[in-house]
């Protein structure tokens, strides 16, 4: 079920309305930092990628503890490009759509303000109409954001994240891991930017973000701090194959490790898959800022890491 | 039939007979790029999957979202993107970037290529990769992606790519900078021609400093594992500024440190994966060499022409 949401759409259906009660409260699950079953990353490995999915999750405890009985879920993949090795593989979230409904949820929604062509050419609407998952694409329409406050913010004060989101009791972050020519990594902290709103993403980028060290740390820490106002039940992150150069668009080299990383430590998931291509989490910024600030751990002696082949 | 009527017809018909023209008789920034796309069957097999798009100046950000970036840096125009089909299903997707200067177009498919892919006779430069391939023709980089690394995908990205080539006018000139790194032991593909700090931190993680502010750069590695970079500042008075500022925030970032006990005229510092940094000006220039051997690193900024 695809609905393109604008903002008379938007209050119309009374969404809204359901905004104002799901603000002032947190996401049900939404302990983005907490270690499930004693393992902090959790790795399915092996061809059949949505059976990696279903694997990894399964060693953090399954999806039912994420997802409670008659919850809403948001889901949020990545559909920057169709190009290969750059958008999370239909098959990862057909699988994740999938144990949310095991796990009794009552809706199943992807989140997004990338345009339908985008899902249409990377298969992932495809995936949602078979699956009975809702599609709902917003319009770049502020008025269709909700500015919230950033506990704890450095660059960013508040925060202007989809109100839908807010509509949902559960996130299940689904980014694809890649390059990005910009700060070389995109993992679970970079994804939330499809949550915020385009126009603030824009503040992000300070007119001198390429050559001033201020607003470079700028740039990061607004990512740091979107993640902290921002908190994934879950994140299932796409490492089966992923662009190593040329991202995050593509086309570029692609690495095939196979592995779909579940977690709901950020910084944990993300140092795990900055690895799988040799990048150092302590060069990230945006990592080493995560760790520094609180928002999990990339410390060997701290990470529980499990892998499953399938 | 009036004045008017008549300037009204002869409009009309200069567009119509422009339509008609070849597109690569339209200078930079004028006429449609969807001229320059190969049409239905001009690659045999493979014909037009619904329409083009087209984007020009920030618009870029709408389809490349995050990622624009770096072909502002460079300087993009227009772009024009068209998906190809052939019988057997196959898909091909076709961009055609129109970049300020061919400087600009040839800098784009440095930074694009890995340089491990088949190199092609093609346009000013094209290298074949597992499933895409790029070539640069004058100010335009061509990029075409498949979606299946098949036999019959890599002959539909060459055959598209040779039909689009047509149609790009003359090619243009490599860079200057480019022949200041010496030809002896250089990597095939390796050279990477920059214009601004995002494509330098692809490059080498210098991180963030004011000295960076360079006009153009080129980096290329050698046969011995080195890496020469030289970066291009316009002036002796701008390189010397610029250089002292580069050294000043390296050293203090806390990534690198100041090896002692070597006797050289250059400055050296040492990133945190143990390799050695050689600082040496020339002219308005900047030559870097790196390498894991302090001897090695010197020699390499010393081989800048």
């Amino acid at each position: 079920m695809v609905r393109t949401i604008g903002r008379r759409d938007f209050v119309k259906t009374g969404a809204a309305a359901g905004l104002t009660m799901a603000l002032g409260r947190t996401l049900a699950g939404a302990d983005g930092g907490r270690k499930a079953r004693g393992i902090d990353v959790a790795v399915g490995v092996g061809e059949d990628y949505g059976l990696a999915a279903g694997r990894a999750i399964e060693a953090l405890g399954g999806m039912k503890a994420f997802v409670r009985k008659g919850a809403k879920v948001a889901l949020l993949p990545n559909v920057q490009s169709r190009h290969p090795g750059s958008f999370t593989k239909p098959e990862i979230v057909r699988a994740v759509i999938r144990l949310c409904r095991e796990a009794g949820a009552a809706e199943v929604d992807c989140l997004s303000w990338q345009p339908i062509k985008q899902w249409e050419d990377t298969g992932l609407k495809a995936v949602c109409d078979e699956e009975g998952a809702g599609l709902r694409i917003y319009e770049k329409d502020e008025a269709l954001f909700k500015a919230v406050p950033v506990p704890g913010g450095l660059a960013l004060k508040e925060a202007r994240i989809l109100a839908a989101y807010f509509d949902h009791d559960v996130l299940v972050n689904m980014p694809i891991t890649k390059d990005h020519a910009g700060n070389k990594f995109t993992g679970t902290m970079k994804n939330l930017m499809g949550l915020n709103s385009p126009a603030s993403d824009r503040t992000f980028h300070r007119p001198n973000w390429k050559t001033d060290p201020d607003d470079v740390a700028h740039l990061e820490q607004c990512i740091v701090d979107l993640n902290k106002a921002v908190k994934p039940a879950l994140n299932v992150v796409d490492a089966t194959e992923f662009i190593v150069t040329n991202g995050p668009f593509g086309p570029g080299e692609l690495l095939k490790p196979r592995k779909v990383v579940a977690g709901t430590d950020r910084v944990a998931v993300d140092a795990y898959c900055a690895g799988l291509w040799g990048l150092r989490p302590e060069d990230i910024v945006q990592i080493k800022r995560g760790s520094d600030q609180g928002l999990g751990t990339f410390d060997p002696a701290k990470v529980v890491v499990k892998e499953v082949r399938v | 039939m009036g004045a008017l009527a008549k300037w009204r017809w002869a409009v009309a018909a200069a567009m119509l007979l422009c339509a008609g023209l070849p597109a690569a008789s339209a200078g930079p920034g004028q006429g449609s790029l969807r001229g320059y796309l190969p049409a239905d069957g001009a690659a045999a097999g493979w014909s037009r999957d619904g329409g083009p798009q087209e984007f020009e100046g920030e618009d870029l950000y709408t389809y490349i979202d995050g990622g624009a970036e770096i072909y502002q840096e460079y300087g993009f125009r227009r772009a024009v993107v068209q998906d190809y089909r052939d019988a057997a299903g196959r898909e091909v997707s076709l961009e055609i970037f129109e970049m300020a200067d061919p400087a600009a177009a040839f800098g784009m498919f440095t930074f694009k290529r890995s340089g491990k892919g088949a190199p092609l006779a093609l346009g000013g430069g094209a290298e074949l990769e597992a499933y895409y391939l790029n070539f640069w023709q004058g100010r335009f980089l061509v990029t075409l992606t498949g979606f299946d690394e098949s036999a019959g995908t890599l002959e539909g990205l060459k055959a598209l790519a040779g039909a689009a080539e047509k149609g790009l006018g003359d090619g243009g000139d490599v860079p200057g900078i480019v022949g200041l790194l010496p030809p002896e032991g250089l990597v095939a593909g390796s050279v990477k021609y920059l214009r601004g700090p995002l494509g330098l931190a692809n490059v080498y993680p210098f991180g963030t400093a004011r000295g960076l502010a360079f006009e153009e750069a080129v980096r290329g590695v050698y046969d011995s594992g080195e890496t020469l970079i030289v970066l291009g500042y316009g002036s002796v008075e701008a390189r010397t500024a610029a250089g002292r500022e580069l050294e000043a925030a390296l050293a203090s970032s806390g990534r690198f440190e100041r090896p002692g006990n070597y006797a050289a005229d250059a400055v050296v510092l040492k990133d945190g994966k143990g390799n050695y940094l050689a600082f040496r000006g020339i002219e308005g220039r900047l030559a870097v060499g790196v390498h894991d051997t302090l001897d090695w690193a010197l020699r390499t900024a010393a081989r800048a022409r």
